[in-house]
């Protein structure tokens, strides 16, 4: 992990931002990057950067709703598993009806 | 050495009502009990299978073998994780084993993950053309992450929608935590480029969605 506690920020360049900005993004996890303080002179000198830095954050945070987002599989995935399992069973110690 | 629960994940996976007596009584081998952990089950884990590999058929063979070596396992589950974090790790687990049984075994992963020069975002990421135009909608970011490619998406579903840390991910993927970092950093470069053209995105392959 990087030590960002001896870089400049307000000197930094848009190039060297790009190099950091992985890890940038790594550390921050638990707040906004675009709300970091360390970052805010440069974030305001470079706008570009600024908004790349939102449209990242806008990704990441949509991202997460998606979590909550589910497809539903076909029934046959379920009839597959309990056919498989019963011939397990049926090959082994006691037979194992699985109807959902 | 005893493995401390995650209480991150405990928070986003929160036991589920009956889920506990259910993993016990399915341990003890009964059916009715393994029967209703799929029911609670079978959404996240089919859809992170079809969020990993872009393919209805293939996610739900995986679903299957998911839940197959569920009921082969479940006897280790000791509950030190969020039973359905567990259980999203070992399907995580298969995923890439049938990854790299399709082809992937024969060059190491850190190479595999990493997409053609085609396919990496472009350099030019901080001009104002690549900017995206405002908020970004769950359905159309859902097809930008199938069209990523595999090595991105991978990262991608990984990190920023299950919510594995980069330590968990480059265990998983068999490549350094750096190399995690820096491959969600190009898969989100590349979404940024995807989403400003959302007319020119796929349709999603499912439509089947649940959404809680």
């Amino acid at each position: 992990m990087s030590d960002f506690s001896n870089l400049d920020f307000d000197s930094m360049t848009a190039a060297e931002f790009e190099q950091y900005l992985p890890e940038l993004f790594a550390s921050g996890e638990s707040g906004r990057l675009s709300e970091d303080p360390r970052l805010a002179r440069f974030l305001t000198a470079n706008p570009d950067c600024a908004a790349l830095v939102r449209d990242l954050e806008t990704i990441a945070e949509t991202a997460k709703g998606l979590f909550a987002s589910e497809q539903e599989p076909s029934d046959e995935v379920w009839s597959n598993i309990a056919n498989k399992l019963k011939q397990q069973t049926d090959n082994g110690d006691d037979a194992v009806d699985l109807s959902e | 050495m005893q493995t401390k629960p995650n209480a991150g994940l405990f928070k986003r996976n929160p036991p589920i009502a009956g889920e506990a007596e259910a993993i016990e009584r399915a341990k003890n081998g009964d059916p009715d009990a393994f029967s209703k952990l799929y029911s609670l089950h079978k959404r996240r884990v089919y859809t992170l299978c079809l969020r990993m590999l872009g393919n209805v058929s293939e996610a739900e063979d995986m679903t299957q073998e998911a839940f197959l070596h569920l009921f082969r396992k479940l006897g280790s589950f000791r509950g030190e994780s969020a039973f359905s974090t567990w259980l999203h790790r070992l399907t995580v687990n298969l995923v890439l084993m049938h990854l790299r049984k399709k082809g992937l075994q024969l060059v190491s992963l850190e190479e595999t993950i990493n997409p053609s020069e085609e396919d990496a975002p472009k350099r030019d990421f901080g001009s104002r053309d690549t900017q995206l135009a405002g908020s970004v909608d769950r359905v159309t970011l859902e097809r930008a992450v199938a069209s990523l490619p595999p090595g991105y998406r991978m990262v991608f579903v990984l990190h920023d929608v299950e919510g594995f840390e980069h330590n968990e991910i480059a265990t998983m993927l068999e490549c350094s935590t750096g190399n995690s970092k820096s491959q969600l950093h190009k898969a989100r470069l590349k979404l940024r480029e995807l989403l400003r053209h959302p007319d020119q995105l796929p349709e999603a392959e499912s439509s089947r969605e649940v959404v809680q």
